[in-house]
Order: C-alpha cells, then structure tokens, then sequence
C-alpha cells in the first residue's frame, strides 16, 4: 500500500490546495485531527526499552513530527486537540493513561509544552521550502527538547519541591530518547518532504508569496 | 477507545460540569499554595475521600485509581528521599497525589460528551476571536470528533502495517513503521477532507 501512494501523490492534492480556498479549512481541519489521533496512537504501541532500562514511548516523536509536518499553527493546534480529549476523559496519553489526572502531575509540564513545542519545531523547520537539513535539525532540537523542557522542568520541580538543576537531572535519563527521536523525526521528515509533499502548505507558501 | 468516565447517578454525575472543574481547580490551586500547611492537605484529602462515597464509586475505585499511579508514587518518592528531608518528601506526596485523585474523580463522573459540549458551549462566545485563526467553535468541534474517529482507524493501518512487515520478516523499527503509518495518515486525512467538503462542510 506505500508504494502505489508514493506513486500517486505528487499530482493530485499538492497543486490543488490553492484554489480551493474555503475547503482548505477543512483540510487543515481533517491534517489536524489525524496528526492528533497519530499522536495517540504513538503513545499506544509497546515502549522501547532504551539501554539503562529507561522505557521511551513514540509520544513525542509524534509531537516532533506534528509541528516538522504541518507547521507551527496546525501543527500546535493537533497537540491541543489531544489535550482536550484527554482533558475530556480519554486515554489518549502514553501507555493509556489521560483524563483530567494527567494534567495534575509532576509531567502536566511537559503535555502542556508540547504545544508550544510543536509550534517552534513548525516554525524553524517549514521557514523554507525546499527543507533544508539544518532548520530541520535545529527546528526539532529546539522545539521538541528545549521548549518542552523549558514548560516540564518548573512544573516538576515545583510539585516535587526541587530546584530547577535537580529537577533536570532526574530527566537526564530521558535526553538520550529525546535524541534518537530527534534523529529519527529529521529523516521521516526528509522522506515524507520528498514522498509527499501535500501536507508542508507551510514551508510551500512561504517559498513563493508573491506569486500568489 | 473506551473513556476513563464511570456511568453512575450520583449528586456528583450531576454536578453541573463548570462547577466540578471551578472547584477541583482551586483545590489543586489551594494545596499548590498552602504547600506546607497540613490543614489544607487535611481538608483536601477528606473530600478527596467525600468524592469518592458520594460518587458511589465507592473505596474499589480509590484503590484501583491509586494502583494505576504506582509509578507516579515511585517518581514523587524516589527523588524525594535523594534530594529532601523524608517529611518533605511526604508533604509533596501526599500533596500530589490529592490533587491527581481529585482530578481522576472529575474524569470517572462527568461523561466525555458533557465536558466536549461543555468546551464548545465556552468556546461560542469567543468566535469572532477564533476567526482571526480561520477557525470557529464548530470547526474545533468537528476535528474533535474526527479526531475521536481517527485513532481506531490508524491503529487498523498499524496493524496492516505490522503484518507486512512480519510477512516479510522485518524488524518493525520505529522509522519502518512510522513511516507508512505518517503517509497513509495523511492521505486518511486528505480523503476525509474531500468527502467533508463533498458533504458541504466548510
């Protein structure tokens, strides 16, 4: 089935999305429910257990992937779709775990930056198009691990009344999973730029805005 | 997907939703400022255990829902007796797990439905804000359900895709696997946009 898409893509939906100005809300719409959903589903399949016994889930890779695919609007707004369903009682989040419950722990910090996270990873990352190696790399690092840490950290150390570098360095585990899905973010995004490029409207407006 | 929600017809089921998140908000507001003052953890902790009696969900929920955050207990624990005195230890402990407890007991007694068009209901008045972003209450509302729809149909392409890939003898990597599942996705999504533009949704 990923074959015959490849081949059918390039066409249709990419070259179409401009005239259709008012479908292009519900396009965007439906991009966002599904990365929502994606985002979900990440967090559902069995964790890999990373060397040091760390568990790391596919959660934020998602989250990356949200914000280098669909730019920064759509891509913060698939994040907040998923926090109001979660907020709304489904277990949306990693391992099933969501609900109101999910937002009163010591991590609420690092759900709720996902959402300025996937913005700054959408921002850097589609500021050009073609995407250039560099902004992605930065664009990830910067949104999927520095923000999210930025909005995490204060909040746990806050509710386990730590300061700020003890706080880090109980989540020091995390930064080697937080690597590997930075790198594995960058290529998919790489592939799928190449594969299918109809979700990057971002990056492809921003290349020719007078034409237009 | 099954939600967390417990059907029952208690006085808390009943509690209009606004009022249940006003007051489960500025307990975890209170005990996040007192944070020391054993009086308010006190107080927060009996209606913890009130909520608990009068949602008929009973003790058995209680108990389930502090087996489900064992693991928050070992993270406020553990760090706790690395970095801080045991007593500090047992104030955010005790503080914490309140305040998630009360928040679990907004999420076993208001349905899904109710919070959603309890959301919508506080989004309307803010259209004419949310135009600005080209979008709108109903719009929020229809990627909601879409959403809700979405996650059962990606996990069929996950499970497509595993087949495949244990068809042909591959190690299911996370790049191997995400991949298909992104495009596919995406083309899900494009499909659902025309059938909704199709429909007239704009």
């Amino acid at each position: 089935m990923f074959n015959r898409s490849q081949h059918q893509t390039p066409a249709s939906p990419a070259t179409r999305s401009a005239p259709l100005g008012t479908s292009s809300a519900v396009r965007s719409i439906s991009q966002m429910a599904m990365f929502a959903a994606l985002v979900a589903v990440l967090g559902q399949l069995p964790a890999i257990p990373l060397a040091g016994g760390v568990p790391i889930t596919l959660q934020t890779l998602g989250v990356m992937l949200a914000g280098a695919v669909l730019g920064p609007w759509r891509g913060a707004g698939a994040i907040a779709l998923l926090h109001l369903l979660v907020v709304a009682g489904l277990p949306l989040l990693s391992q099933g775990s969501g609900g109101l419950g999910a937002f009163a722990g010591p991590s609420a910090g690092f759900a709720l930056g996902w959402i300025p996270g996937a913005f700054v990873v959408g921002l850097i990352t589609q500021s050009s198009w073609p995407l250039r190696l560099w902004r992605t790399i930065t664009g990830t690092l910067l949104g999927g691990i520095l923000v999210v840490y930025a909005c995490g950290l204060p909040v746990m150390a806050f509710q386990l009344g730590l300061s700020l570098e003890q706080a880090l360095l109980l989540n020091l585990a995390f930064l080697p999973g937080d690597a590997i899905k930075t790198a594995i973010a960058v290529t998919l995004t790489h592939s799928l730029a190449r594969a299918y490029p109809a979700p990057f409207t971002h990056a492809r407006e921003r290349r020719r805005p007078a034409s237009r | 997907m099954i939600p967390l929600y417990r059907a029952g017809r208690s006085a808390l089921h009943r509690m209009p939703v606004g009022a249940k998140f006003l007051f489960i908000f500025l307990a975890a507001l209170s005990a996040s400022i007192f944070r020391e003052n054993p009086w308010v953890l006190l107080v927060i902790w009996a209606s913890v255990l009130a909520g608990y009696v009068l949602s008929g969900l009973g003790p058995g929920a209680l108990l389930a829902q502090l087996w489900r955050l064992k693991w928050l207990v070992l993270v406020l624990t553990l760090p706790g007796l690395i970095f801080l005195s045991p007593a500090e230890t047992a104030f955010n402990l005790t503080r914490v797990l309140a305040v998630v407890l009360l928040a679990a007991l907004f999420t076993l007694s208001t349905a899904t439905s109710d919070i959603l068009s309890g959301c919508e209901r506080l989004l309307r008045p803010l259209d004419p804000q949310l135009a600005r972003f080209g979008l709108s209450s109903e719009r929020i509302s229809l990627g909601l359900s879409l959403t809700i729809r979405s996650v059962p149909v990606i996990l069929s392409f996950y499970s497509e895709i595993r087949e495949a890939q244990r068809a042909r003898g591959m190690r299911p990597t996370p790049r191997a696997t995400v991949m298909p599942l992104l495009v596919m996705s995406l083309r899900h999504a494009e499909e659902t946009a025309e059938a909704l533009a199709a429909r007239g949704v704009r």
